[in-house]
């Protein structure tokens, strides 16, 4: 309340030019700080990457007798294979998640069933389910049918439907002109034709935000990677970085640095280049109105 | 009230001239409804009969209906389930209230900063916010358990520059409780502002031009604009957000594993949520039948509120 009322009577005074300066300033100091918040733990990780393993809690962001020790080791661990085994996994699993997703919306936005105007809100609040015995029952069902230890199975296991982002895509779709699915329609193109050769290259944006976003989840998945997963040769990226921290933690933690930077920055650049077009996407559909 | 009122006329229109129904739709909906099917209501229903029988590591394979008796056991007296249950609910409800909230304000609060179009390099700024969603949760949850070490994390040796005692981080209920809040904020708010920011700038350029015309100054535009505008845009994202935070067991599992453990019981430390206490009875103690029955009364009352809801801004309903 004191700085509104500080930079009303800056206006007042200087008119307003000046008060739009002051205020850029302030801005822009509130905004440093929080980067700096932000990001300072992140240069702790990059710190602890390239320092030697004894040297734990210096709070320096200058490593200390800087090596590349631990990105050696994590290598020789087997890093290669797990980063393999997750980007195989990850974007076999959001390309069928896309697939699967726009057309159940397509459905959703365009066309007439029973069971349309309750049914996304039944399956969104259905899928707020916890999962937690789902791990034990996949576990019994595997076990018995001796299919554990496979990627496939691994894959299978996480394709399954999401209501969220079936609605987000709904919410795409709908703002895109009805008018046009209609004049396609007078031509005599079929509701394949108009999603096929319409509706989807118009919705290319949320396709590339849902993909993304999935890449992102399933890039680091662990709880099902924990239960169906148990050769090492097998290991994606979130199970072998889980039990890299959660064996011996102090010794690893320079291991699991190096390990998070060499997974994570590829994915963090492609993501910061996409992120304009996911803001645009996200709001799209909520924007209609 | 134009833009509410607008829709729902095309949608009269569109009902009168409503098409016998498409059954090709349920082809268009089959793979998402049969995967869904198979991975999230088969094991739901499998829960739920569960949560009616003994099954646990005592009788694995001799296990029988038992009833109400484990819903029995979440009131009955000196139960350790009962003991963890109360507290942990009230825990679950203060986290998903405080949590989502901050992390909604702080990610629309940094949007308002960033979308500020006297600041020529903002699109930077942007770009530096972003950085912790694009990090894989699992990785930068864990490396912030290494950073909250008391110990040898680097949090305590940099405060300890400022002559500052080492805080208790993971270790002490207060501190774990602030320390799995404040991550998540970190973890949250570039999705929340990157929603937001979308929102401002869809705002019609319009509206500003008249308040200025009008001579509104840059709070009255803010406060009679803009928010009003964001809000309606992103309420519906904040619904999914709430139950999300509600069932995040991921966060407190990676962070604290549940801890500090309590004395009284060992089913929830004290920052285990329902949802994280829930597997930690099934995988670390083996008790299913536990695990279930505190699953389906979790999903009854996540499910009731989302309904509320839902109902209330309208934005999941289908147009018929």
């Amino acid at each position: 309340m004191l700085l509104r009322g500080m930079i009303e009577d800056m206006a007042r005074v200087n008119g307003v030019r000046h008060s739009d300066n002051l205020r850029a300033w302030i801005i822009r100091l509130v905004l440093w700080i929080v980067i700096i918040l932000t990001l300072a733990p992140l240069l702790y990780v990059v710190t602890a990457s390239f320092s030697s393993s004894d040297a734990l809690s210096s709070a320096s962001l200058l490593p200390v007798r800087p090596t590349l020790d631990n990105y050696k080791a994590v290598i020789s661990a087997g890093f290669l294979r797990w980063a393999w085994n997750s980007t195989l996994v990850a974007f076999v699993v959001s390309f069928i998640q896309v697939v699967i997703t726009s057309t159940a919306a397509y459905a959703f936005s365009r066309m007439h069933f029973i069971g349309r105007r309750y049914g996304l809100m039944i399956l969104l609040v259905l899928q707020m389910f916890p999962n937690s015995m789902s791990v034990a029952a996949i576990y019994a069902v595997l076990a018995k049918w001796g299919l554990l230890d496979r990627l496939w199975i691994y894959i299978l296991l996480l394709v399954g439907g999401s209501a969220f982002n079936i609605w987000l895509m709904k919410g795409f779709f709908d703002t895109i002109p009805k008018e046009l699915d209609e004049a396609a329609l007078v031509d005599g193109a079929s509701n394949v034709r108009i999603f096929l050769n319409i509706v989807l290259p118009l919705a290319r944006p949320m396709l590339a935000v849902i993909f993304f976003l999935s890449v992102i989840g399933y890039y680091s998945e662990y709880i099902l990677a924990g239960t169906v997963l148990q050769s090492p040769g097998n290991y994606t990226l979130g199970l072998g970085m889980y039990n890299l921290i959660n064996t011996q933690f102090a010794q690893n933690w320079g291991l699991f640095s190096a390990a998070s930077l060499m997974s994570a920055i590829p994915l963090a650049v492609a993501f910061t280049i996409l992120n304009p077009l996911m803001a645009r996407g996200l709001t799209a559909g909520a924007t209609k109105g | 009230m134009s833009y509410h009122s607008v829709p729902r006329v095309s949608a009269d229109q569109r009902k009168r001239r409503t098409k016998s129904v498409q059954w090709s739709a349920y082809a268009y909906l089959s793979p998402a409804i049969l995967t869904m099917c198979a991975l999230s209501f088969l094991p739901m229903a499998f829960t739920i009969y569960i949560s009616f029988t003994n099954w646990n590591e005592m009788h694995f394979l001799n296990y029988q209906f038992v009833g109400l008796k484990n819903y029995m056991s979440l009131f009955s007296k000196g139960n350790p389930l009962a003991i963890a249950f109360i507290p942990t609910l009230l825990w679950t409800l203060i986290f998903t209230f405080v949590s989502t909230s901050l992390n909604y304000l702080v990610g629309l609060f940094l949007a308002i900063l960033v979308n500020e179009k006297t600041i020529k390099e903002a699109r930077l700024y942007r770009t530096l916010l972003i950085i912790p969603w694009a990090i894989p949760a699992l990785i930068s949850t864990l490396s912030w358990q290494g950073l909250l070490n008391q110990n040898y994390g680097q949090i305590n040796a940099l405060l300890h520059i400022f002559h500052i005692p080492p805080i208790p981080w993971l270790v002490d209920p207060f501190w774990a409780r602030l320390s799995v809040i404040l991550v998540n904020l970190w973890l949250s708010f570039p999705y929340f502002m990157t929603v937001s920011l979308g929102a401002l700038q869809a705002i019609p350029t319009e509206q500003y031009e008249s308040a200025e015309i009008d001579g509104a100054s840059y709070w009255q535009k803010l406060v009679y604009i803009t928010i009003p505008n964001v809000w309606r845009v992103t309420i519906p994202l904040l619904i999914p957000a709430y139950s999300a935070t509600f069932n995040n067991f991921n966060i407190i599992f990676l962070l604290t594993g549940g801890g500090p453990p309590r004395l009284n019981t060992q089913f929830a430390g004290y920052t285990d949520i329902l949802a994280s206490s829930a597997y930690k009875i099934a995988l670390q103690f083996n008790r299913y039948d536990l695990s279930a029955t505190l699953s389906v009364v979790l999903f009854i009352m996540v499910g009731i509120i989302s309904i509320i809801n839902m109902r209330f801004t309208n934005a999941f309903k289908g147009d018929d």
